[in-house]
């Protein structure tokens, strides 16, 4: 009697695991299941452009939609990167311009890496000033990424008179040239450092914050002076950071709409004024030209942010994590 | 000279804004020629129902986006943690739609809810079922249009908060848990009592952060409806880029700005005062 209870108890304890895990088994299952679910709501208006970027103009607006290009064709990349746009028919013929892709991502590389490279430069010299002498005091360190919080709406109505009107007019008082920042890149790029300073010096603070300050102090003690201790000592330390830096601004450039489309018209374009302009074609609007621009501008930032994305994991804790 | 180049860069444009308010000037009239006439455009502006409509609408956006943003990015980074195996996986995919330029992803929503789109056509035995015409035009209802840029918005920026949530749950101290596991506490009770208040830093940061970048939206809006129809959905951004680059209204639109200025300033020093709060409460070890 007593070996056979205590033979029921075991078993009952085994059926309990055995629940528990077939539970936590199927729990598992069921985490899997959504969050595949949610990989694949993400993967699929990425999926449907570059698609619809191999399908010739016929097969843009089918109904019903082909899931998969029927008759796949690279004729929407020859288009928008043909030299001669006029003659290879994506130009309108009543418009003031052709679309020049590559005007648009010349102008785009050059405006995104110089303003990328030089508000990178200035603000690891802010960081390291912030982090090592706590200029600003502690709340500036919350505080300098608020900043960005500013609609660009706001900023650039007043942007726009003091480019179109107020340089000009100053320029013409002191050399007597009427010089304008309006639709140049020379404009672009110095707002474009304006409004990524404030993430730089935000990421670099925490990258320098992480070497330990007896690096400095030991290299001091042995004779280097203040810029040789920063080149020698601390630069290397942060070369990655500043690699990752560069490439989250870099995007964040890239992406810029609004002040693109405000600030510039008609000489420099970028590729997302560019992507917008063939929308509000008078002949409707080009599908796949559109899709393959799309993809064009995607693919090199997307790549990017999986390089860095470790790092941002890293970073968006605002300071709010103990360590 | 550091002053000089503050007052160059800052005070002037800031100051030529606030007369250029004052002013009566127009695309069709040199600058040279415009005349002050004092508060009239700050009367104009506080008198037109669409500046205040939009207004409105861009906190209606914001509010619907930032909720579902929360909600779901919170779920997916709790489960995220909990998954082993192909964590890596799924939060390389999760953060792709943060990397994709907004215009693209507004465009990308522009064909998926085109009337011949496939959202249509997943619909369509649901829609056929009930005889309706499964070839909606969806961005030209007005509710359904604004609903489709919430969920855009929602799509792209839901990465962020899935990314703010993951680097809080990967920072909870698992002393602490397991102390609690010890001391018997169940999951649910480990969950609300010990891993929520620990993680209300970041909550903040996410609402402070989404909050005040939701207020900025614009591209989606041009890329999938340009405001229509009609005018509803036209955040603020939107309408101001309206009267100033599609009507010329400069000095309508300068006083706007100067109004929106002070309201989004007013917003961003309590959006800071939230979070140097709560970082404060980390630093003394509160939290």
């Amino acid at each position: 009697m007593e070996g056979g209870a205590s033979i029921s108890r075991t078993e009952a304890a085994q059926r309990a695991q055995k629940d528990a895990s077939r539970k936590r088994r199927s729990w598992t299952v069921i985490r899997h299941a959504v969050l595949i679910g949610w990989a694949s709501l993400i993967m699929f208006p990425i999926y449907w452009m570059i698609q619809t970027s191999f399908k010739d103009s016929g097969e843009w607006v089918t109904w019903p939609p082909n899931w998969i290009p029927e008759d796949p064709t690279l004729k929407n990349y020859e288009q928008i990167f043909s030299f001669n746009v006029q003659e290879s028919g994506v130009a309108r013929q009543a418009t003031e311009q052709p679309f020049n892709i590559w005007g648009a991502l010349l102008d785009s590389i050059i405006i995104c890496t110089s303003s990328a490279l030089i508000a990178l430069f200035m603000g690891t010299f802010l960081a390291y000033a912030i982090s090592r002498y706590n200029v600003g005091g502690k709340r500036f360190r919350h505080s300098v990424l608020l900043i960005r919080m500013i609609p660009p709406i706001v900023i650039a109505i007043p942007l726009l008179m003091y480019y179109a009107i107020m340089v000009p007019l100053a320029t013409d008082a002191v050399l007597g040239v009427r010089l304008s920042l309006f639709d140049t890149r020379l404009g672009l790029s110095l707002l474009y450092i304006t409004i990524t300073l404030p993430f730089v010096i935000w990421m670099m603070l925490s990258f320098i914050d992480e070497i330990p300050y007896s690096f400095e102090y030991a290299a001091r003690i042995m004779g280097a002076g203040r810029i040789y201790t920063i080149r020698k000592v601390v630069l290397p330390l942060v070369a990655s950071g500043m690699v990752v830096t560069f490439l989250f601004v870099f995007i964040l450039n890239w992406a810029e709409f609004l002040l693109a489309l405000t600030l510039t018209h008609p000489d420099v374009t970028t590729l997302p004024v560019l992507l917008n302009k063939f929308q509000s074609a008078s002949e409707g609007r080009l599908y796949g030209p559109q899709a393959a621009i799309g993809t064009i501008i995607t693919i090199p930032v997307v790549i990017m942010g999986i390089l860095i994305q470790k790092h941002l994991i890293k970073g968006f804790s605002f300071g709010t994590i103990r360590k | 000279m550091v002053e000089g180049m503050f007052v160059v860069i800052l005070i002037i444009p800031f100051v030529m804004t606030i007369y250029i308010s004052f002013l009566r000037w127009r695309a069709n009239r040199p600058f040279e020629q415009a005349y002050l006439t004092g508060f009239r455009n700050y009367e104009a502006v506080l008198s037109d129902p669409g500046f205040w409509d939009s207004l409105g609408r861009t906190f209606y956006f914001a509010g619907f986006a930032v909720l579902f943003e929360l909600v779901i990015g919170f779920l997916l980074a709790m489960m995220v943690h909990q998954v082993t195996r192909g964590r890596r996986f799924y939060i390389t995919i999760f953060l792709i739609p943060m990397m994709v330029v907004p215009v693209v992803a507004g465009y990308n929503f522009s064909m998926i809810y085109l009337d011949s789109g496939p959202l249509n056509q997943i619909l369509s035995p649901l829609l056929n079922f009930f005889d309706i015409n499964p070839r909606i035009r969806w961005l030209s209802d007005p509710l359904a249009a604004q609903w489709a840029i919430i969920i855009a918005d929602v799509w792209q920026w839901t990465s962020l908060t899935f990314l703010i949530f993951l680097s809080g749950f990967s920072g909870l101290p698992p002393q602490l848990i397991n102390a609690a596991k010890i001391m018997g506490a169940s999951r649910s009770q480990i969950f609300f009592w010990v891993e929520l208040p620990l993680l209300k830093p970041a909550i903040v940061i996410a609402v402070v952060i989404r909050l005040m970048e939701a207020l900025k939206l614009f591209d989606p809006v041009v890329l999938l409806t340009f405001g229509g129809p009609g005018t509803s959905t036209q955040t603020i951004a939107y309408y101001l880029w309206e009267q100033v680059w599609q009507f010329n209204k400069y000095s309508f639109g300068a006083a706007a700005s100067v109004l929106l200025l002070i309201l989004f300033s007013g917003l961003i020093f309590f959006g800071i005062y939230l979070i140097s709060r709560q970082s404060d409460a980390v630093d003394r070890g509160e939290v």
